[in-house]
């Protein structure tokens, strides 16, 4: 048994997304990264092999540019790594059937993944995929420890900390939490750059991914966000009394 | 905002895989546990014990050696880990050099094989410090005049004299030691503990503040007799290992003069006189592409030395120049960042002033500035000119 630990690359936060011609420019996007909720997916993983529970397999779906994602996850512990290639872009049932073919492919009884990815934001990778593959799915999860063929797992509740227990097949998408991706060392660096890669394309895990069901017409910029304004001096304090409670309704 | 490293000739592009990650790595690092914490750190005069371990953990120490759990990584990874480390501080970047370069170096390549076992493994993993013991109170620049001593005793070595402005030596569990028996420079390895060993810090330092400097001091200090460094003689040992170190100082400083430009090009852009921000002006301008012109070209200094030290055909002059000039264009971005800074240049806010004050100390340490315009030009004219004497 091992745990498969979904990936996917995305633009980092820190980078400039500039668009043109009604599309994200790709090309000047200078730095991508694993998608942060993915990177608690990713810690869980590893502290679940080192509790002695089977192997880590990293997978990503994307461009020849994401096998990026699996060697670094390779750097902080990943034992098996699967790319599979889509040079196009795909829709989110697309990718969710190649991720679920990979899943099946590695034996895998326990798929972790972010709750959402930081650039689309659309959270139907981890439900997505356990409805394919008809295992169960505890969303927006900090914590997943497994005992026998049951896992246990910490999400923020509406008043505190839930904990909920679930068997064994289960898709997890993690929040936020408290453990943050590991560094990595030197050490891992240099095996992660021996480790193998299992490249699929959707031919080789027997998936016909047919159309996209999706077309996006257009990208934009969000708006800009209107300037702030000072205020200096005693004097101006019932002025911004009244703004804060007239025009921005906090008091 | 995030930190994005000037690199306008995309050396980026030259680096492996590896050497990237290893270099995102350690940026990271200084990012998350250098940055927030080295103000605190230059006003205690502390070198915090977690960077030793954390330093450890990441397993950079002694980047390019290999074999006896030593990293094994290119020279151009090690540059970078220069860099990254002196990004957040010269002195971070000290200990790594101190302990890679001039301590671990000198018993992987003149050490026994007993030597290797007992000391590297430890010290590539920051379980055992080091520190570098050949300046002393009267003799600097000129090392070949050395006073300290050592005495063979039959079944063991009598130290006598003293160092000075040992990087690391009052944290150190080991120093490698450069003292004359029978006139000749020797290397010897002294452990903390040993009868008649002392390293007292040097306090009061306005540079490299958060780096451990410290005498040592051997009073008739015993040690073993296989604490000798058996393969090597005369000052190329000391000097092998300054070249290795002062390679890193190349990379460092381009580091250190990253974080100054980046540093003024926000404040001039967001600093608004006269109605527009100060970016605007063309002096201003002028320094921001003076900067950009002086760190591009030391990056390709640094970068093309490194492909040198990896093939094996670089000569110590080409390391002087790069380590001359870097240092020196590095302060001199430091002064002119503080400079575009303006009063907030001198506050602990801002990098400048801290980078400008540790780079006097890089700019001396490692064969001062002149110096190396003097090994250069021995190369240039093949006349020697650091002493009267023939
Ligand atoms: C923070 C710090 C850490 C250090 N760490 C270490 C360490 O770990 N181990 C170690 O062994 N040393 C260390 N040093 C010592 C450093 O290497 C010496 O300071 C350096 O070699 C210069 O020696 P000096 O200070 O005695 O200066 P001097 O040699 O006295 O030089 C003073 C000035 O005279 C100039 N000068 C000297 N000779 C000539 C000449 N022939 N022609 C023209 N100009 C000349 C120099 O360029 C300089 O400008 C450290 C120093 C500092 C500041």
């Amino acid at each position: 048994m091992g745990v498969a630990v979904l990936l996917k690359q995305v633009p980092d936060t820190t980078a400039k997304i500039s668009i043109s011609g009604d599309r994200v420019d790709e090309a000047s996007i200078t730095k991508w990264s694993i998608s942060p909720y993915d990177e608690y997916a990713l810690e869980n993983a590893i502290k679940l092999k080192e509790s002695g529970f089977g192997d880590v397999v990293a997978i990503t779906c994307g461009p020849s540019r994401s096998a990026k994602c699996l060697t670094e996850a390779a750097a902080v512990g990943a034992d098996r790594l699967i790319h599979i290639i889509s040079e196009s872009p795909l829709d989110s049932i697309q990718v969710q059937s190649l991720l679920s073919a990979a899943v099946k492919e590695s034996g895998c009884e326990v798929v972790m993944c972010g709750k959402q990815a930081a650039d689309t934001n659309s959270g139907s990778t981890g439900p997505g995929l356990a409805t394919t593959l008809g295992f169960s799915c505890v969303g927006g999860v900090t914590e997943v420890s497994i005992e026998g063929g049951n896992a246990s797992a910490t999400r923020l509740g509406p008043s505190g900390l839930e904990q909920v227990e679930v068997a064994v097949p289960c898709v997890f998408t993690f929040d936020k939490g408290d453990s943050e991706l590991r560094r990595p060392n030197v050490r891992g660096i240099m095996m992660a750059k021996k480790k193998p890669v299992d490249v699929f394309s959707a031919e080789d895990l027997g998936v016909d991914v047919g159309d996209s069901m999706v077309e996006i017409k257009s990208h934009s910029s969000p708006p800009e966000k209107k300037p702030g304004q000072k205020f200096v001096g005693s004097d101006s304090i019932p002025e911004v009394v009244s703004k804060l409670r007239e025009e921005a309704n906090v008091i | 905002m995030a930190y994005e490293a000037l690199d306008f000739y995309d050396i980026d592009s030259l680096l492996t895989e590896e050497e990237r990650m290893v270099r995102d790595m350690v940026r990271d690092w200084v990012e998350d546990r250098v940055l927030p914490n080295i103000e605190d750190a230059c006003r205690d005069g502390v070198f915090p014990d977690e960077w030793r371990v954390e330093i450890g953990e990441m397993g950079i120490l002694g980047a390019p050696l290999e074999g006896y759990g030593c990293p094994g990584l290119s020279y151009i990874a090690y540059g970078l880990i220069c860099q990254e480390l002196e990004r957040g501080d010269s002195g971070v970047r000290s200990f790594a050099s101190v302990q890679g370069s001039l301590a671990m170096y000198p018993i992987w390549d003149f050490g026994s094989e007993e030597q290797k076992e007992k000391y590297l493994p430890g010290m590539a993993k920051g379980e055992l410090v080091g520190c570098f013991g050949l300046t002393e109170p009267d003799y600097g620049s000129n090392p070949g005049d050395m006073i300290t001593r050592a005495e063979d005793k039959g079944d063991h070595f009598l130290l006598n004299g003293a160092k000075m402005w040992i990087t690391n030596g009052t944290i150190a569990d080991l120093a490698v030691v450069w003292a004359k028996l029978e006139g000749e420079i020797r290397g010897f390895i002294v452990e903390k503990g040993d009868q008649g060993f002392s390293a007292p810090e040097m306090k009061g330092k306005h540079s490299l503040k958060a780096s451990v400097t410290s005498e040592l001091v051997f009073q008739d200090c015993k040690i073993p007799k296989d604490r000798i460094l058996p393969d090597v003689k005369g000052l190329r040992g000391p000097f092998s290992c300054l070249n290795n170190a002062r390679y890193g100082i190349s990379w460092g400083a381009v580091g250190a003069a990253q974080s100054c430009f980046n540093s003024a090009r926000e404040y001039a852009l967001s600093r608004i006189q006269f109605g527009h921000p100060i970016a605007s002006f063309q002096l201003v301008q002028n320094k921001l592409s003076w900067m950009l012109r002086e760190i591009t070209k030391g990056q390709l200094l640094a970068y093309h030395i490194g492909k040198k030290k990896g093939d094996g055909s670089w000569i110590p002059e080409q390391i002087s120049l790069a380590k001359m000039n870097n240092v020196d264009m590095a302060l001199e971005i430091a002064r002119m960042s503080r400079d575009i800074h303006g009063a907030n240049g001198i506050l602990d806010e801002y990098p400048v002033m801290r980078h400008m004050a540790n780079l006097e100390s890089v700019k001396t340490y490692e064969g001062t500035h002149d110096i190396h315009n003097l090994i250069i030009g021995r190369h240039i004219t093949g006349i020697q000119s650091f002493t009267r004497e023939p």
